[in-house]
C-alpha cells in the first residue's frame, strides 16, 4: 500500500467512525435533540460535530480553528463541484446543514449567490452557529424542516441542490428514492444539478446511484476518500473538455480555494449502474445497509470521462 | 374435540392474525408517513398515539356492541369494512398526504391528521374484535379472568410477530403497497370466517 492510499484509508476510517479520535479531544457540549444525540468535541485547534449512534460517533462536520475557511473533510471540498456543471450558481439549496461548512465556504466564495440550507434539527442549526461560524444573512438562510417535506411545499427553482442529510451513518430512506429524486429534479432550474454525498461501503450505495441515474440521465461520481460525491444532471454526459472549460471559467471568476479544475480531474462517469432502483414503495435500505462491500468496488460501475 | 375448545381455538387464531395485521400495518404506516412528514420521533409519537386511540375506540365500541347483539356476523362485517378501507389506501394516500402537507404543514397537527386518515377507522374496526372474542368465549364468570388474559395474551403475540416480521422480513421482501393489500385481504378473510361460522361461534348447533 502506498503512503497516499494509506492516508486515504486512515481518513476514510476517521470519517465513518471517529470514535477513538473524537475521544482524545474534550467534549464541549452534548445535546439530545428530537432527532439526534449531538456531541461537540474540541481541542486547541479543532472542533467537530458528531452524532452518537449505536455507541459510536459519526462525524458530521469539522473545523480547524486556526484556518476556519478550510474544508477539512475531503468530500466537503468535492461537494462544491456542482459549480462546474451549471451555467449559473445564483441560487443554491442544501439539504442537511451539519456544521454548515460547505455552505459557509460557498457563501464566502460566491458573493452573488443566494443560499438556503434546510436542516431538520433545530439544535444542529444552533450548534452550527455557536461553534462552526455559520451565519445567517441576506444571502444565506437556514430553514428548519425535513428536506423532502420542504421541497414538496416550496416551488422555487435552484441552480444547485446539495444533499448531505445523514442520521448517524444513514441517509433516511425517503431521501434516496426515485420519487424523491423526481421531486428534486422538478425543483432544478434549467441546467441545474444535484450533488449528493453517498457512503460507499454497503450495498445501499449501488442502489442509491442506480436510483439517481433512473431520474437523471447523467451521473458522475467523485471519490472523497471514504465518501463518494455523486452529481446528477439532465441531458447526455458532458464532454470532459467542456466540463474543464466551465471549471476553468468559474475558477478564474471566483478564485476558489479548492480549485474546480483539480476537482473535475477526478471525475468518474457512472456507466454501468447495477443496484436495484429504490422507490417509496420498495426501499429495503436497512437490509442493504447490512451487506458490506469493499469501499473501492463502486469504481467497477464507472468509466473515465471522454 | 369438544365444540367449546374448537370455538376457542378458532377465535384465538383470528386474534393472532388480526393482532399481526394491526401492528404490521402500524409499521407500514411509518413508510407512508416518512416521505411527507419526515422520519423523526415526532412522526412515531403521532403514529403511536393514533393507534392507541383506535384501540381505545375499538374496545369501547366492541364492548357496547357485543353486549347488545352477541353477533359474530356484525363483528365480521366490521372486519370486512376494515379490509376494504385498507385495500383502498394506496389509491388515495399520496394526493391526500400531499394536500395535508401543503394546507396544514408537517407539524403535530398535520402528522396526526395524516395518521388518523390512514389508521383510525381500520384499526378501530379491527380492535372491535377483542371484546367480541371475550364475550363469545365467556361461559362462566369463574373463568372470566383467565379468559380475558388469554385473549389479550394471544392477540399480543400476534402484535409482537406483526411488528417484527413485518419490519425485518416482509417490508424488505415485498414493499409497502403489496403488504397493505395482503393485510387488507387477511383482515377481510377473518371477517368472512366470522360471518360463515356465526352460528358456531355463538354456541348454537350449526
Amino acid at each position: 500500500m502506498n503512503p497516499s492510499a494509506l492516508f486515504a484509508a486512515v481518513s476514510a476510517l476517521l470519517i465513518v467512525s471517529s470514535g477513538p479520535a473524537a475521544a482524545q479531544s474534550g467534549l464541549l457540549e452534548k445535546r439530545e435533540s428530537i432527532y439526534n444525540n449531538i456531541f461537540i468535541f474540541g481541542d486547541t485547534d479543532s472542533v467537530t460535530m458528531t452524532f452518537g449512534h449505536n455507541k459510536r460517533y459519526y462525524t458530521e462536520s469539522g473545523m480547524k480553528l486556526s484556518d476556519p475557511g478550510a474544508l477539512t473533510v475531503t468530500y466537503t471540498q468535492l461537494m462544491t463541484v456542482g459549480l462546474a456543471y451549471t451555467p449559473k450558481a445564483e441560487r443554491i439549496l442544501e439539504i442537511g446543514l451539519g456544521g454548515g461548512r460547505t455552505v459557509t465556504y460557498l457563501n464566502a466564495s460566491l458573493p452573488d449567490s443566494a443560499i438556503l440550507a434546510v436542516e431538520i434539527d433545530k439544535d444542529v442549526v444552533d450548534l452550527a452557529k455557536k461553534y462552526f461560524g455559520f451565519k445567517e444573512s441576506g444571502r444565506m438562510r437556514a430553514v428548519v424542516a425535513d428536506g423532502r417535506s420542504f421541497l414538496m411545499r416550496d416551488n422555487d427553482r435552484w441552480d444547485i441542490i446539495l444533499i448531505d442529510a445523514y442520521r448517524g451513518p444513514f441517509v433516511p430512506f425517503h431521501l434516496l428514492t426515485k420519487e424523491f429524486y423526481a421531486l428534486v429534479k422538478s425543483r432544478l432550474a434549467p441546467g441545474g444539478v444535484v450533488v449528493q454525498n453517498i457512503e460507499p461501503s454497503t450495498m445501499l450505495f449501488d442502489s442509491a446511484t442506480a436510483t439517481l441515474n433512473s431520474v437523471f440521465p447523467s451521473v458522475d461520481l467523485y471519490d472523497g476518500g471514504g465518501n463518494v460525491v455523486a452529481v446528477g444532471y439532465d441531458g447526455p454526459s458532458m464532454r470532459q473538455s467542456d466540463l474543464v472549460a466551465r471549471a476553468t471559467a468559474m475558477q478564474s471568476r471566483y478564485n476558489l480555494r479548492y480549485d474546480l479544475r483539480t476537482i473535475v480531474a477526478g471525475r468518474r462517469v457512472l456507466s454501468r449502474p447495477t443496484g436495484k432502483i429504490l422507490t417509496d414503495d420498495f426501499a429495503p435500505v436497512e437490509t442493504m445497509r447490512a451487506i458490506e462491500q469493499n469501499n473501492e468496488k463502486w469504481k467497477d460501475q464507472t468509466e473515465a470521462p471522454r | 374435540m369438544p365444540p367449546a375448545l374448537l370455538r376457542g381455538l378458532l377465535l384465538f387464531v383470528i386474534a393472532i392474525i388480526l393482532g399481526f395485521a394491526l401492528m404490521g400495518f402500524e409499521m407500514l404506516a411509518s413508510r407512508y408517513l416518512y416521505p411527507y412528514f419526515g422520519g423523526g420521533i415526532n412522526t412515531w409519537a403521532s403514529l403511536i398515539a393514533t393507534v392507541l386511540i383506535a384501540l381505545m375506540l375499538g374496545y369501547l365500541i366492541g364492548g357496547a356492541l357485543v353486549d347488545r347483539t352477541m353477533s359474530p356476523r356484525l363483528c365480521g362485517a366490521l372486519l370486512i369494512v376494515a379490509g376494504l378501507y385498507l385495500f383502498s389506501i394506496p389509491l388515495w394516500v399520496d394526493p391526500l398526504f400531499g394536500w395535508i402537507l401543503r394546507s396544514v404543514g408537517d407539524g403535530m397537527t398535520g402528522i396526526i391528521l395524516a395518521a388518523t386518515a390512514l389508521l383510525l377507522l381500520p384499526l378501530t374496526l379491527i380492535s372491535v374484535f377483542t371484546p367480541f372474542a371475550v364475550r363469545l368465549l365467556l361461559t362462566s364468570v369463574s373463568f372470566g379472568g383467565r379468559l380475558v388474559g388469554y385473549v389479550y395474551g394471544v392477540s399480543t403475540v400476534g402484535n409482537v410477530l406483526g411488528t417484527l416480521v413485518t419490519t425485518f422480513t416482509l417490508v424488505p421482501m415485498f414493499g409497502s403497497r403489496a403488504l397493505t393489500m395482503a393485510f387488507a385481504a387477511i383482515t377481510a378473510l377473518c371477517g368472512l370466517v366470522m360471518i360463515l361460522c356465526a352460528k358456531f361461534l355463538r354456541g348454537e348447533r350449526a
